[in-house]
């Protein structure tokens, strides 16, 4: 990690740069390989999406829409084109405008994926900070055993296990569904309890881990023995001494755990019928819908950019030191 | 993504075997805890399980009933897990499954460090635009989430069996390609290989002589914690419905369902979720054995 003294300001705002033009070349290879697809599906894709009984004329109707018949360089070229005009298509067969479909969508995923982000750090970080404070002890192993197993369950057992719990024993959530906040914004929070629990049981225990070790670490520094010799409580030595160096590397650990949640909101749109983006993403994959799957695809790298370059922001406001590159 | 948790594993490095030791010693069993042993003796036992299943005296097929349907588990061979809504044996379903299972994820990994390793000690070696492009396509497969790249995919041609293993394959060339070439680009800067270079080695001798065989611990490191991974994304895509077609039994398929029946009965969800939850536990476990035992752990992240 660079430790050179700047002015914060200008080295920032290169830094962001050349983030965003390292960006470009993986949202270009991905988007491209989007494209792409349709010349991997068998035979004519026009003819491949409409099945077996479409005639001529509807399947020369959807390459006159979509251009299937054209060499992907050109398909790509009016993408690319159209997208700098803020046009994503339409949807294969229902026709709505794709970039408003998705925006509706991925508002859903981000409320629950955030929600998710805060729960995890509200749970994990407390215990990370008790467990160091005393390595070893008995809260240290027992949380050592509970997260190396919650690590080991994936997701789709995650979700049927407490969708069992909470749905069928229990009786306190409803099974499945999705109320939208501007309709009733409580109902909207009981529908979501579910989906968050289940994403966050991984990413807790990710934070935990990082959290602890990290913690750890701070805490056999010097300047934390002066703390406690002058006989600080261990409470302030924790918060105000000991989070803040931990801070850089759970925030990476965060960024890259953006990834885990739009790929576990596959498994929870789907299971509790939740409309986000993963529940678009399976509906697009049976009906063979190229303009949303492309779009996604597109929306996902660009939201991986975007993580990166706040997870760097974030580096230089917890330690103003670091010049970020 | 590993964290490191126990800065006691630090100190067991790889223990030099001296010529003063008899010959036994190299027989001698690695030290290690009682969940590294029972991991790696569940992990056999699975894949015995696995090949030998045909072999099972009295075992039924996977696809035929047996006896009533969703029955809780009982004292025999075929209802030791119970029975699916179709009558059909559990334990002989989560057998057969783990062997599509295990079949495509060994066969993904093949692929994927066979690549990788290649791709990454090339990057490594040559930098330039071999690096660059190694360097692209690891970033652009960190970018999206595996299940997505492999629906991307399902969407075009379909899903089966082949079209799941290339996909898994696929997605963890990244992951090898970027340890392989840290280690190479690190091995490089090193002295011997200057002084084999000035002997007049060969690029290929390089890096199959030198450079591969200080690769090998830190990749065989990574390859449990890849590999459950691909479990449990091949599982994830057989419970979406978009893995392993139906009639075949895949562990996250018969947790799919299941899920209907399990207000009446919860125990049809036993036998896969345990076999899935058990493999990817050993997994790890014998990943982090195996990360402390090598010294990868610093690139296992």
């Amino acid at each position: 990690m660079p430790k050179a003294m700047r002015p914060a300001g200008a080295a920032l705002l290169r830094a962001v740069g050349m983030r965003l033009l390292g960006g470009i070349p993986v949202f270009l290879l991905v988007t491209f390989a989007a494209t792409a697809l349709a010349d991997l599906m068998p035979g004519s894709a026009a003819q491949a999406i409409l099945g077996d009984t479409a005639t001529p004329e509807q399947i020369a109707a959807l390459n006159a829409r979509y251009g299937y018949d054209l060499p992907v360089w050109e398909r790509y070229g009016h993408w690319l084109w159209r997208l700098l005009h803020g046009d994503l298509g339409e949807t294969l067969f229902s026709r709505q405008p794709v970039a408003g479909l998705l925006l509706d969508r991925a508002l859903v995923t981000f409320q629950i994926a955030f929600l998710a982000m805060g729960l995890s750090l509200l749970v994990s970080l407390p215990l990370a900070m008790l467990a160091a404070s005393r390595p070893g002890g008995a809260l240290d192993n027992a949380l050592r055993a509970v997260t190396s197993l919650m690590l080991s369950v994936p997701t789709f057992v995650i979700v049927v296990m407490l969708g069992f719990l909470f749905a069928i024993v229990l009786r306190w959530l409803p099974a499945t569904g999705w109320v939208a906040f501007t309709e009733d914004p409580l109902g909207n929070l009981e529908s979501a309890i579910l989906p968050v629990l289940c994403l966050s049981a991984h990413q807790a225990a990710t934070f935990y881990r990082v959290g602890r070790s990290e913690i750890l670490a701070v805490l056999q520094e010097d300047y934390i023995q002066v703390a406690r010799a002058k006989g600080l409580p261990l409470r302030h030595i924790l918060l105000r001494h000991a989070l803040r160096p931990a801070l850089p590397q759970l925030l990476a650990v965060m960024g890259l755990s953006m990834t885990y949640l739009l790929g576990g909101s596959f498994i929870v749109e789907s299971y509790f019928a939740v409309p986000g983006i993963g529940w678009t993403v399976l509906a697009a994959v049976s009906s063979h819908d190229l303009p949303v799957m492309q779009a996604i695809l597109a929306l996902t790298v660009a939201i991986f950019v975007v993580v990166f370059i706040l997870v760097d922001l974030g580096y230089a406001l917890i330690d103003p030191r670091i010049e970020v590159a | 993504m590993r964290p490191p948790h126990t800065p006691s594993g630090t100190e067991a490095g790889p223990a030099p075997l001296g010529a003063a030791l008899p010959w036994t010693a190299r027989l001698r069993l690695p030290r290690g805890g009682l969940s590294e042993w029972l991991s790696g003796g569940f992990l056999l036992a699975l894949v015995l399980g696995a090949v030998f299943v045909e072999a099972i005296p009295g075992l039924a097929g996977p696809e035929f009933p047996w006896g009533d349907f969703s029955q809780p588990p009982e004292w025999s061979l075929n209802g030791l897990l119970g029975t699916d809504p179709l009558g059909r044996s559990i334990l002989s379903r989560v057998l057969h499954g783990a062997r599509t299972t295990l079949t495509i994820t060994l066969l993904a990994t093949a692929i994927a460090l066979g690549a990788g390793l290649l791709l990454g000690m090339l990057a490594g070696f040559y930098r330039g635009m071999v690096e660059r492009a190694v360097d692209l396509y690891a970033n652009a497969v960190a970018a999206l989430p595996p299940i997505l790249v492999i629906l991307a995919l399902v969407a075009v041609v379909g899903n089966s069996v082949l079209t799941m293993t290339l996909a898994l394959g696929l997605l963890d060339i990244g992951t090898y390609a970027r340890v392989a070439k840290g280690g190479a680009i690190a091995q490089g800067e090193r002295d011997y290989i200057l002084a084999a270079r000035a002997m007049g080695a060969s690029d290929g001798r390089l890096l199959l002589r030198e450079i591969l065989p200080n690769l090998l611990p830190s990749l065989t490191a990574l390859v449990p914690p890849l590999m459950a991974g691909l479990i449990v994304t091949e599982g994830s895509l057989s419970f979406l419905g978009y893995g392993i077609p139906p009639p075949a039994p895949s562990w996250g398929g018969m947790v799919a369902s299941s899920t209907d029946l399990l207000d009446r009965f919860p125990l049809l969800v036993v036998g896969p979720i345990l076999a899935i939850v058990l493999t990817v536990y050993a997994l790890n476990t014998v990943g982090d054995a195996l990360a402390r035992r090598l010294g990868g752990r610093d690139r296992a992240a």
